[in-house]
């Protein structure tokens, strides 16, 4: 399998109080266990179930997913800008894995 | 193999059939629709509404407020494009707490459902998702007083996604 890498695009200022748009994604083959190979053995399910996006430590948006997400989970979002901190964003694998990057946001 | 997960898996069969039987013996005999999965004309909203209030327990409204926007027609079913809006000023005394999109026709019917919080985020999002075959696809909000607004979109699929 490739390897799953996470990737964000967050503003790089925005002002106190405003929306911003930001857009998530991570390179992951989101395998849903309803696939067989070539035996006729089904591929167990692998998939990115949570994803969470923090602010200063506060959950302000969360997503569960399930199997009908595509590959290559992708999520484009608003959240407001309140203050001066860091963004941080958790997808949750199967298995109990997690992959996650922080991005220093600044409010003027 | 779904061991890994803890959560109930939903099919579009399992959820129907828990009514249909409950049905079945005050009617005797199978339902005359047994054998027929076309939906017929009126069918297909009436569907949707049973599938949300089995999945989620409330009967959902039909909304204009709630917006569910995908392609009428996608070529491939791996990966259809879906934005969602609602409009809400996310205040502690109005907000949204969820929206939950749901393909009825897929072999596992759940897609994603997104919490938002008052103040901080916006219910507006946009995503990829699978599509079996061509269906309504479902979109369910909860507000914070516990109605649930629904929408529903259209989409034909020229391939199965969930293969």
């Amino acid at each position: 399998m490739a390897a799953v890498m996470p990737r964000v695009q967050v503003p790089s200022s925005v002002s106190k109080g405003e929306v911003f748009q930001i857009k998530a994604l991570i390179s992951h083959r989101m395998e849903t266990g309803l696939r067989r190979d070539y035996e006729g053995n089904i591929i167990p399910r692998d998939i990115i179930n949570k994803f969470v996006c923090r602010y200063n430590g506060v959950d302000v948006f969360t997503v569960d997913l399930h199997e009908a997400v595509s590959a290559n989970p992708y999520f484009e979002f608003y959240l407001r800008a309140t203050e001066n901190g860091q963004l941080e964003f958790v997808w949750y694998e199967d298995g109990g894995k997690l992959y996650s990057l922080a991005h220093q946001l600044v409010v003027d | 193999m779904f061991g890994k997960s803890a959560a109930p898996k939903y099919t579009r069969r399992a959820l129907l059939s828990a009514g249909a039987a409950g049905l079945a013996t005050a009617t005797l005999g199978p339902p005359a629709n047994a054998t027929d999965e076309r939906p017929r004309v009126g069918e297909e909203a009436d569907d949707a509404v049973e599938v949300i209030k089995r999945l989620t327990g409330k009967t959902p409204v039909a909304s204009d407020r709630l917006r569910l926007v995908m392609p009428r027609t996608f070529p491939n079913g791996y990966t259809v494009p879906l934005g969602i809006e609602i409009e809400s000023p996310m205040t502690e005394s109005d907000h949204v707490r969820y929206i939950r999109v749901v393909a009825p026709r897929n072999p596992l019917i759940e897609v994603a459902t997104f919490h938002f919080v008052p103040q901080r985020s916006m219910p507006r999002v946009s995503t990829r998702m699978r599509l079996a075959e061509p269906q309504f696809v479902l979109a369910v909000a909860e507000l914070n007083d516990g109605t649930l607004l629904m929408a529903k979109a259209w989409v034909d699929v020229a391939t199965n996604g969930c293969a």
